[in-house]
């Protein structure tokens, strides 16, 4: 389904729906660029908030940890959200529906604090690893109810067609059900990856004496320090997202386009 | 017809193998790392989770694990202290000293040197978190200025010694109270009584913290502002809600930006926030000051610590670092960078004039002592005084 | 049910991963937390020791009946449903059109707009809400503007920021991607031809709307709204940011317990009631967003398997 007409409020709806989305960006990125300590009140043009922040080693570790751990979250939850949607649409067993909406339910301070005693109980190591093990357990659950809305009502007969024309069942999987369901898993990662890159609550308690992540050092820094530097690492975060997903996508095509 | 079910099965099956070796290999990438990492603390000396305190060379080399809040310590006095002890320091921070007793409480380790406010360290001493200092290594001791040598939470200083200062005071905009006819506050009564403070309506905020709010409600009412009496706290919570309408919210993540860029007014809040906002408004060429005043029925002093806990990896270092942060020249770093109060003696003499004519920032002696340090409530009070502020932010 | 019992290992299959997942990293640390609820709070923050010194478990039921007496607490929850209900409500009439206009695009565009719209949530949260606090703030053109218009009718300063406003605003704002994906992803599949034959067929745009794409459209709407309301009703940052003296939720209230009550089992008793409450409308919103075209309804299984 693609190029199909679009009425006129469609698009006067949506345009009013990005510039919404777009409006607080624009004043993030271009207060980046503002020749005043104040994040408030447009004074001059500079860039050299950008310089201070490719000086502070702290800040750029901890943006660094930020994309790897999304990365990683959002590939495992994005695997194991598809099986969880999947396994949701058969709608068994029973026990996962639930398991699978309340941890989008549970506030997220219960969850930081119990994942961290739960931690400390093992005698686990927190750093990166506890981090990422806790933003995958609560994106599995996005990704798993987008998949499965993706799936509901979906028609069996196109993959029993499939094999009838005698595909084999990896055959039919590939050419058939994934790109059928392409979309709604590409929607999750998206969310996932969303969610993992700007975690606080959960990342500040399972986050040990030596990891931090972005949101960490920029909660913390907003009573003293809200210099344009918060600004410049949020431009620059932005840019680098952007190019890796271009890149990845340029390396795997398959992985945006929807339409085989 | 050919049956369905063995396909579908078999389709299933090679889909979830795929996805548990793809998701297993993920988690190994993430053990190896881990293993990675944990070598490499070893070798530096960070800790893990429940790890006893390691050997750590004596005086020196190591790795000093702070957790601080952030912004609360100059760049160049750390490098100075890792050039002077051959050592490496790791940053992490809170802003609020119940996350770091909550994340303390759930079994976090691995931190060396904590940075609590007064009650807190109250609660940390009640809680068995800390060790003693090692007053052998601290030979700076004799430079805490009087009023901070015997503070009541630990008069010995036998687990804390005093890191910075601040004062919570009234902060506002003198050209817009000018405008608006309302006369410089003097007293809480500014923030407290709605005769007077609604004529400001909307453009006041207060600090979003009980101990504070509390405390200033207690000495516009004349009362003890460490009371542990209920109706003390009942009658408190009655002013302040009066007040409420009054007030824009209750801030203090970004009140000292808000009236930076002149859209709050007056604010109760911190004397360091507020000489950071008037250099900020200053730099961005506002036509205002921000001016502090101290109360004159008394406000409270938050005097921030250093201590070491006891699973500290390092504290041979921890207590180096102590030692370190209590000399003059390191403790006015901070002063200079944030206008925070230096609680060192030697300090003042590297203070710049700016900060250490604020009066907010450094008090006259004969005020000090309408100053008090909040205490550590009781559970029974602490309880009722939570409902309380929970009916306040209704 | 006349369909033989097909496939179940290979759902189990499926489902083992993702189910051992969430059982070792979410059920296991939730279900500490759940106990927690009938501990005892530990004198200075954290849990008292499960064991009392005689030896006996030390748990009450006092959280739970302290929720229950008091009525505050039943209207922080119905503010809180309130707001999370009216985000899910705005999100889905702001969300929809956009989530249409990208599920009908070309195959190039679409992958640029959805890209486009996830793209401004991959800067740090705090950092929008604050450049919102910018916008609608007193000295920001917003309120001029609309005090523009208010002043002659006679309104007083209309203030936009630090007010119930303002925090609708914000969530709505932090909460649209996750209505506008998952409404896309079903809206992408669905079949043209069908809208071609209701049009065929003499409906109107509104008909066709009304008959044809909405109730396929349903399971988007359900995982969308649940993944905008159930996080709003439990969301803390937003009314503590931009709510001003009052406007607290739930969300507030829970942190509060954690951090400066230092009452970890009320904490907990709250978080519990909130997560009952929050799945039992999420239960009730998906019987009545079930599929209208049911694939797998077990009839029509029979029918296919059978069936030449």
């Amino acid at each position: 389904m693609g190029g199909r007409r679009v009425p006129a409020w469609m698009w006067i709806a949506s345009a009013i729906a990005f510039l919404f989305l777009y409006l607080p960006l624009v004043v993030v990125v271009l207060f980046s660029f503002n020749d005043s300590r104040l994040n408030a009140t447009w004074v001059g043009f500079t860039t050299s908030w950008y310089g201070k922040l490719f000086g502070d080693e702290r800040m750029l570790a901890a943006a660094w940890n930020s994309l790897l751990i999304a990365v990683v979250a959002s590939l495992a939850s994005t695997v194991l959200g598809t099986m969880a949607g999947f396994a949701l649409s058969r709608g068994r067993p029973r026990i996962l529906g639930f398991l699978v909406f309340a941890p989008i339910a549970m506030p997220e301070i219960l969850m930081g604090v119990a994942l961290l005693m739960f931690y400390v109980l093992l005698n686990m190591t927190l750093g990166l690893v506890s981090i990422t093990l806790s933003h995958i357990a609560f994106c599995v659950s996005y990704v798993a109810i987008v998949v499965r809305a993706r799936l509901a009502g979906m028609d069996e007969s196109l993959v029993e067609a499939a094999r009838d024309c005698g595909a084999s069942p990896p055959l039919a999987f590939r050419h058939v059900t994934l790109p059928l369901i392409l979309p709604g898993i590409v929607a999750g990662a998206l969310m996932a990856f969303t969610l993992s890159i700007d975690d606080f609550v959960i990342t500040f308690f399972t986050a040990g004496a030596t990891a931090s992540t972005l949101p960490l050092q920029i909660y913390s820094m907003v009573k003293v320090a809200a210099t344009p530097e918060v600004n410049a690492v949020s431009t620059l975060m932005l840019a680098l997202t952007l190019l890796l997903i271009t890149a990845a996508a340029r390396v795997a095509p398959g992985i945006l386009r929807i339409n085989q | 017809m050919k049956p369905a079910p063995k396909p579908a099965r078999r389709a299933a099956a090679g889909m979830s193998i795929a996805a548990m070796s793809i998701t297993g290999m993920s988690i190994l990438a993430l053990l190896l790392v881990a293993a990675c990492q944990k070598q490499e603390s070893a070798q530096g000396g960070a800790a893990t989770a429940g790890a006893s305190a390691q050997n750590a060379p004596a005086a020196g080399g190591g790795t000093l694990n702070l957790y601080n809040w952030n912004d609360y310590i100059d760049d160049q006095t750390v490098k100075r202290f890792e050039q002077q002890f051959n050592a490496k320091v790791v940053q992490t921070f809170y802003s609020d000293n119940d996350e770091m007793l909550a994340k303390l409480a759930a079994g976090a380790t691995g931190y060396d040197v904590v940075v609590p406010t007064g009650n807190a360290v109250e609660a940390m001493i009640r809680r068995g978190d800390l060790q003693p200092l090692d007053h052998a290594v601290l030979s700076n001791i004799g430079n805490i200025r009087p009023q901070f040598a015997s503070l009541p939470y630990d008069p010995q200083h036998q687990y804390a010694v005093p890191y910075a200062y601040t004062v919570t005071v009234i902060g506002y905009n003198d050209a817009a109270l000018r405008k608006a006819s309302f006369p410089p506050p003097t007293g809480w009564e500014a923030i407290f009584d709605p005769a007077i403070a609604c004529k400001l309506k909307g453009r006041i905020t207060v600090l979003d913290s009980p101990d504070e709010i509390f405390a200033a409600a207690f000495y516009y009412l004349g009362i003890d502002p460490n009371t542990t009496s209920a109706d003390d706290y009942k009658k408190a919570a009655a002013t302040i809600t009066k007040a409420k309408s009054c007030w824009a919210a209750f801030n203090s993540a970004s009140y000292s930006k808000e009236m930076a860029a002149g859209n709050i007014w007056m604010a109760l809040g911190y004397s360091n926030d507020f000489f950071l906002g008037n250099r900020d408004a200053q730099a961005a060429k506002q036509d205002f000051h921000i001016v502090s005043v101290l109360p004159q029925q008394g406000a409270t002093l938050a005097v921030d610590n250093m201590v070491i806990l006891k699973s500290a990896p390092n504290p041979k270092l921890a207590n180096a670092f102590v030692n370190f942060m209590m000399d003059g020249r390191n403790s006015a770093d901070l002063s200079n960078l944030i206008g925070s109060g230096a609680a060192y003696k030697t300090a003042l003499d590297f203070i710049k004039p700016e900060v250490k004519s604020n009066q907010a920032v450094f008090p006259p002696e004969d005020r000090m002592s309408s100053f008090h340090v909040l205490r550590l409530l009781p559970p029974e009070i602490r309880q009722e005084r939570s409902r309380l502020w929970t009916e306040i932010k209704l | 049910m006349g369909a033989p019992n097909r496939g179940s290992r290979g759902e189990w299959l499926v489902a083992l991963p993702p189910l051992a997942y969430l059982v070792l990293l979410f059920a296991l640390p939730s279900a500490l937390m759940v106990l927690a609820s009938f501990r005892v709070a530990g004198e200075f923050g954290g849990l008292a020791p499960l064991l009392g010194a005689d030896g006996h478990p030390n748990l009450t039921f006092e959280g739970y009946a302290r929720l229950f007496a008091s009525p505050i607490y039943l209207e922080l929850f119905l503010r809180s449903l309130l707001y999370a209900a009216a985000t899910t409500a705005l999100c889905l009439v702001a969300g929809y059109p956009l989530a249409m206009l990208i599920a009908r695009s070309s195959a190039r565009w679409r992958d640029l707009l959805l890209l486009l719209v996830i793209l401004p949530f991959w800067t740090n949260f705090l950092i929008r809400v604050y450049a919102w606090m910018i916008i609608l703030g007193p000295s920001g053109w917003m309120s001029r503007l609309v005090n523009f218009f208010a002043a002659p009718l006679g309104l007083g300063p209309v203030t936009l920021m630090f007010s119930p406003f303002a925090v609708i605003l914000v969530l709505v704002y932090v909460h649209l991607p996750f209505m506008v994906l998952p409404l896309y992803a079903n809206l992408e599949k669905h079949d043209p031809a069908l809208i071609d034959a209701a049009q065929d067929l003499g409906a109107g745009a509104w008909a066709r709307f009304r008959h044809v794409t909405w109730p396929l459209s349903l399971p988007g709407v359900f995982a969308g709204s649940a993944l905008v309301f159930i996080p709003a009703f439990g969301i803390f940052a937003v009314p503590d940011l931009v709510g001003g003296t009052s406007g607290n939720m739930v969300g507030n209230l829970i942190r509060q317990q954690f951090l400066e009550a230092r009452d970890w089992p009320f904490g907990s008793v709250l978080s519990i009631v909130l997560t009952v409450v929050a799945l039992a409308l999420t239960g009730l919103a998906a019987v009545a967003a079930r599929p209208r075209r049911a694939g797998l309804d077990p009839a029509a299984r029979a029918v296919a398997g059978q069936g030449a």
